[in-house]
């Protein structure tokens, strides 16, 4: 495991941390460009008022009290940093101001309305721009012919840089507080995380009946926590099915084998009569037969568990496989003095195997015939409704104990009623297996609930094709 | 009967034509495809047995080879793969029937005459008679000595496929197959059960019994027992 510091960092809590003050910062620099943008054609409109109302009183002091007189003011205004002033008179000599030279090239309008126009850096004072600088501008002509040009240097880097320190501070401090938030949340996911691995690695370890444990918060991580446990819920049982069904294995398999071997090896003691030998040998034959069916058994359900038979389902008409089925059961349950009958409505069609529905279906019928006492009545019903079929086998056998139900189906199992009657354990298990191959639904219930035979009833639902 | 079979398996080859000869059968054996591909091409043989998976070129290849050379030969596939598709891929292939490992040799056998007879007997034929028994095909009756005998369809059918075969051993899974159509083992005596009631109507009342149990196999229609 890394260390706790470097894990940190990799959290989903602080990868989102990153990837929205990535975000957010761009989106400052957007905004901090448009605002840029907005507050600088503010200002621009303040500068041009202020230089259109300056250039009107300079006009009055020309127009009340002379040339001189605003020579004089000039000189006195020229203190101000950011101001440009020229003053030239009807024959082009400089009279006032701190610009080098008119600059000729600006095509301005005396008009006393602020513009903006391009001034050379030569023309500019010392202390200002370096480069050509593109400034609001203002300018008139007097009664006289001079000329008088204002301007005003508008330091725009400096409006920029004030502005961006601002955001990025408040950039910064944002990033400072997602952080804080994303450690915070990262901590706190690591710790229930850590929580959900330690018991994942005592799980790990062996031991199965370790859980996740859920707090009261019934967050995202109870519910992980819940379906987690689900799991190892359904993982457990499958476990233990797995194992008892290696522990029946063994036994259902072994002992026959043992059997055999045994009556062989005496059987070769001492030499015998080809009669005795012809008996141990069809004797053996028979255990074998046996051994291949449960064998066979287990495969078709391993098989159908394992859905190998889902690509070949087909339309299949219940009622014509119900019908076929009664033609072979019959006799049998006839033989036994049982009735056996069909319920029958139209015909229901539905996706599957056929062979393996008849070997499902014919496990229940030969089930109910088995249990069933003389005299008794075995019904076969195909119930469709707008969307379902339903195939019911009912018996009027001895049926089986509500907490035995669920257990029947499983591998193997044969109740302690049974274990005189011939059969492996494994024909609900089939019926199970094939049920769940169709996606139907199998319901196991008493056929007369209350009497003393109650009977069995074994329901499957499945969906119409 | 001349018969062909390819398996790779030398132990259960040997056993095979060990009973077969038995059973007065001639056999020849190949231990791959290809050379069992060669001799069936090249033999003139009754019927085929051809294990699924050989070495150099596996059964159903051969199959599909003879059954492109119009070499109609009737084949019975051996095989440990028991599921349903590989059964109905088999019989695709243009296997005739198929048989999964672990079988008996009695059930061996049984098909096999079953095969080589399919191949002799026509679907045009309208009667089918033993001794005195006679069914008729087209009307779906059928009459001991002159009397008629009430069958159920599925009983029909269940006795047309044994006079189809008399004379020879049917086992309880081939009527299963053939006349049900069910390809799975049920665990009771449900065919001896049809059988004794066919039997009750074919055979009871009369001298001569033509419906046989063969112990530990299944049946024989046949008026020797």
């Amino acid at each position: 495991m890394k260390p706790p510091e470097f894990r940190l960092f990799r959290t989903t809590a602080i990868r989102l941390a990153v990837k929205s003050i990535l975000f957010y910062g761009f989106l400052l620099l957007l905004v901090l460009a448009a605002l840029y943008w907005v507050s600088r054609s503010h200002i621009d409109d303040e500068i041009n008022t202020e230089i259109e109302h300056e250039i009107i009183k300079l006009q009055q002091i020309f127009n009340t009290s002379g040339s001189l007189q605003l020579i004089n003011h000039i000189a006195t205004l020229l203190r101000h940093k950011d101001h440009i002033y020229y003053l030239q008179s009807a024959e082009g000599e400089k009279l006032a101001g701190n610009l080098g030279y008119w600059p000729e090239e600006v095509d301005i309008e005396f008009s006393g309305l602020a513009q903006g126009s391009w001034v050379e850096d030569e023309a500019l004072p010392t202390g200002f721009q370096e480069d050509d600088a593109y400034l609001p501008v203002a300018a008139i002509k007097f009664s006289d012919g001079s000329r008088l040009l204002l301007a005003r240097n508008v330091e725009q880097a400096s409006y920029l840089l004030e502005m961006s320190e601002f955001l990025l501070e408040a950039m910064g401090i944002t990033i400072l507080f997602t952080v804080f938030i994303a450690v915070i949340l990262g901590r706190q996911i690591l710790r229930r995380m850590d929580i959900i691995g330690a018991s994942a690695s005592e799980i790990m370890a062996g031991d199965m009946s370790q859980r996740v444990p859920v707090s009261h918060n019934n967050d995202e991580f109870d519910t992980l926590a819940k379906r987690l446990n689900a799991m190892l819920d359904r993982i457990q049982k499958l476990i233990k099915g797995l194992r008892d069904v290696t522990d029946n294995i063994a036994h259902d398999l072994r002992s026959p084998l043992t059997r055999m071997r045994n009556q062989m090896e005496v059987t070769l003691l001492e030499p015998r009569s080809p009669e005795e030998y012809q008996k141990v040998l069809r004797h053996n034959i028979n255990e074998i037969e046996t051994l291949i069916r449960t064998f066979n058994a287990l495969l078709s359900i391993a098989q159908t568990e394992a859905g190998h038979h889902r690509a070949q389902l087909s339309r299949i008409n219940l009622k014509q496989l119900a019908l076929d089925l009664m033609d072979l059961y019959t006799p049998l349950s006839q033989s036994k003095g049982q009735s056996l009958v069909l319920i029958n409505g139209d015909d229901s069609f539905i996706f599957g195997s056929r062979d393996l529905l008849a070997q499902s279906f014919g496990n229940l019928l030969e089930n109910a015939i088995k249990y069933t006492p003389r005299g008794g009545e075995i019904k076969l019903h195909i119930k469709a409704s707008a969307n379902q079929v339903e195939v019911i086998v009912a018996d009027s056998g001895p049926g089986i104990a509500e907490t035995e139900k669920d257990h029947v189906l499983e591998k193997f199992v044969r109740l302690e009623s049974a274990r005189n009657t011939p059969g492996n354990g494994l024909g609900l298990s089939l019926v199970a297996a094939v049920a769940g191959l169709h996606n139907a639904e199998l319901v196991l219930k008493d056929s007369k609930p209350g009497e003393s035979n109650p009977g069995l009833q074994v329901i499957q639902r499945f969906s119409k094709a | 009967m001349h018969i062909l079979l390819i398996e790779d398996d030398i132990q259960a080859a040997s056993y095979l034509l060990k009973g077969l000869n038995e059973c007065g059968h001639v056999v020849d054996h190949a231990n791959d495809g290809e050379d069992g591909l060669h001799l069936a091409l090249t033999g003139e043989y009754d019927v085929m047995v051809i294990d699924r998976m050989l070495p150099h070129r596996d059964g159903l290849s051969v199959i599909r080879m003879l059954r492109a050379d119009n070499n109609t030969t009737p084949v019975l596939i051996l095989s440990a793969l028991g599921e349903v598709d590989d059964r109905v891929t088999g019989l695709h292939a243009g296997g005739d029937d198929y048989l999964i490992k672990p079988y008996a040799f009695s059930e061996l056998l049984a098909r096999l005459e079953a095969l080589t007879r399919r191949n002799s007997t026509t679907n045009i034929e309208q009667k089918l008679q033993l001794a005195d028994l006679v069914i008729d095909l087209r009307k779906q009756c059928a009459h001991r000595a002159d009397k008629p005998v009430h069958l159920q369809p599925r009983e029909f059918r269940l006795l047309e496929f044994l006079m189809r075969h008399t004379d020879q051993v049917v086992t309880r899974t081939m009527l299963l197959e053939q006349v049900w159509d069910f390809y799975f083992d049920p665990q009771t005596n449900v065919i001896d059960v049809q059988i004794s009631r066919l039997r009750s109507k074919i055979d009871k009342g009369f001298n001569l019994p033509l419906l046989h149990t063969v112990r530990g196999v299944g049946y024989k229609l046949s008026e020797t027992p």
